[in-house]
């Protein structure tokens, strides 16, 4: 049972993430882009939205109804926002927790967003000096293997939180024997 | 291999503008300087850098080179233009009065050199002439019509039309003529006579932003890109112009270069410049692309069963890592393309087959379009 359900979630992983990165690879055309609205400035616009001219249309594309992925373009700057996978309360707190741990530590990640938007769980912000810095297929990789990794963790960590409990439980039980 | 040299310049390369000769090339490495390299177009050369002009606070975000005059003109994210011209063995800065309260984003000198134009993201566009009184260069500002940021602005050859393009998604024509600076008859153009700051053309063909206006050398066609991946084609400009737009499969472009008045080349984020030419009917279509990309390498496997084996092996457990390579001489998005003969040696019947490309990856990159192996282009050429 346990095995062809891991199938199936497998079967729906490598088209929505052949569809995200087509996507980046569209939408991570950046340049630069002095602030229109206040002088001397250069903003992400995509963070401001103040002139509705300057964003793209965000697309959203998910995988099933609790996995998804948010991304808003602008001439400038790219947020992606993801959604990820939580089945029970369990890997609910180990998702917030392991993600909140990322965020906090987003200055050496430089793409990472230190607050996800609202109703996602972590976020990026890409912008045209990151594209200039670094490769453009190498931030759409980036983000690709992350998105695969924050699942492997997230089981794995799930895991060892199960063998943990399983260990102590035993242990505390065995003076009672 | 379509490219001639490649010169790897700096991190990242805004602008660049060639001399009258070709000689010497200035660039701007993303930062507020100007370097001026001095160049040679034989692919082994290497360029050696010689002045460096330092006088904007900001991203320098446009350089034009006149030819004759041999002044450069830069303008910057900080407001500011300047009028460079070189006295003994330095280079002399000039401020421009632009009266800008916002970024200048690109400048180009008019085809008589006596006046520039400058694109802002005040949603003006400035036209600068030098008052001999005052000593100084004077803008006029075309205050009007724009409703974003102006991305390119390119003179007609007449030096009285001006085409900009902006993030609102359109491309239009102006008249810039001046009392005082150019002469009464210039005035009638297709249009008839027209005043300064007159819009004359919206070209409404884009739904998304536009970039790199150009015209072709007789002023009958202008060429822009929108970032929807799309490139026009306006024709006859005038009170009846013929326009056709191509819809691209590719990633949007940055900037169109007229080779002749039936060949362009364009360059963007693909990294690749196209070609595209026009046929006697005067319908332009996509040739080709002018850089070789080599084909990423194919993992082979033996037998028919093997690779049915592999398919479900990637399909279901740990897939291998997809590394993505690039095989484009460009790494980065092609930002500027400029031609690499020079004015003397332009003929209407001779089409360029030199010209240059700058990206974001900080590389030049000489194209010599007698090396492509386009035998179908070079026989319409």
């Amino acid at each position: 049972m346990t095995i062809r359900f891991v199938f199936l979630q497998a079967n729906t992983l490598r088209p929505y993430l052949t569809c995200i990165r087509n996507t980046l690879t569209a939408a991570m055309c950046l340049q630069n882009f002095p602030c229109q609205e206040v002088e001397r400035h250069n903003k992400p616009e995509v963070e401001f939205k103040t002139s509705k001219e300057l964003l793209l249309n965000p697309i959203l594309i998910c995988r099933n109804e609790a996995e998804k992925c948010l991304i808003e373009s602008s001439i400038n700057s790219l947020r992606i926002s993801i959604k990820v996978k939580q089945a029970d309360e369990l890997e609910n707190i180990l998702a917030k927790k392991f993600l909140r741990f990322l965020s906090m530590r987003a200055e050496s990640f430089q793409v990472l967003r230190r607050k996800p938007v609202q109703g996602y769980d972590i976020s990026f912000l890409i912008t045209n000096f990151h594209c200039e810095e670094m490769f453009k297929h190498k931030l759409i990789d980036f983000v690709v293997a992350f998105m695969e990794d924050i699942d492997k963790e997230i089981s794995e960590l799930k895991l060892s939180v199960n063998t943990r409990g399983r260990l102590v439980a035993t242990e505390f039980l065995r003076q009672f024997t | 291999m379509a490219a001639g040299g490649v010169h790897h310049l700096a991190q990242c390369i805004t602008c660049h503008a060639w001399n009258a000769d070709m000689s010497m090339v200035a660039i701007c490495p993303n930062n507020n300087e100007v370097h001026i390299y001095k160049a040679s177009v034989s692919p082994n050369a290497v360029w050696e850098r010689v002045y460096v002009l330092d006088k904007h606070e900001q991203l320098v975000s446009g350089i034009d080179w006149a030819p004759k005059s041999n002044k450069i003109v830069t303008c910057s994210h900080d407001r500011n233009s300047y009028v460079w011209s070189l006295e003994g063995n330095e280079w002399q800065a000039t401020l421009v009065i632009l009266r800008l309260n916002r970024a200048a984003t690109s400048v180009e000198w008019g085809p008589q050199e006596n006046k520039f134009a400058v694109g802002s993201g005040a949603k003006t566009v400035c036209v600068c002439y030098f008052e001999e009184d005052n000593n100084w260069w004077v803008s006029k500002l075309i205050r009007k019509k724009h409703h974003s940021t102006i991305t390119s602005v390119a003179w007609h050859p007449n030096n009285v039309l001006l085409a900009t393009t902006s993030t609102d998604s359109k491309c239009r024509i102006f008249s810039a003529f001046i009392k005082g600076v150019d002469a009464r008859k210039d005035a009638t153009t297709a249009f008839g006579d027209v005043k300064f700051g007159e819009e004359l053309i919206q070209l409404d063909l884009a739904c998304c932003w536009s970039f790199g206006a150009h015209w072709s050398p007789s002023g009958n066609s202008l060429a822009y890109v929108g970032h929807d991946s799309t490139i026009h084609f306006v024709t006859d400009v005038g009170p009846t112009p013929r326009a056709r737009s191509l819809s691209l499969r590719h990633l949007p472009l940055r900037d169109v270069l007229f080779l002749s008045e039936t060949r362009l080349v364009a360059g963007g984020f693909d990294c690749n410049p196209m070609l595209f030419g026009s046929d006697k009917n005067g319908v332009w279509e996509f040739i080709s692309f002018l850089d070789e990309v080599k084909p990423p390498a194919e993992t082979k496997t033996d037998t028919m069963f093997a690779a049915a084996k592999g398919k479900f092996k990637w399909l279901g457990s740990e897939n291998p890592s997809e590394e993505s390579t690039l095989s484009t001489t460009h790494e980065s998005c092609i930002t500027m393309i400029r031609p690499l003969v020079p004015l003397s040696e332009r003929h209407p019947e001779n089409p360029m087959t030199l010209f240059s490309t700058s990206g974001l990856d900080g590389r030049v990159v000489i194209w010599d379009l007698n090396n492509v192996g386009d035998a179908l282009a070079r026989l319409r050429l």
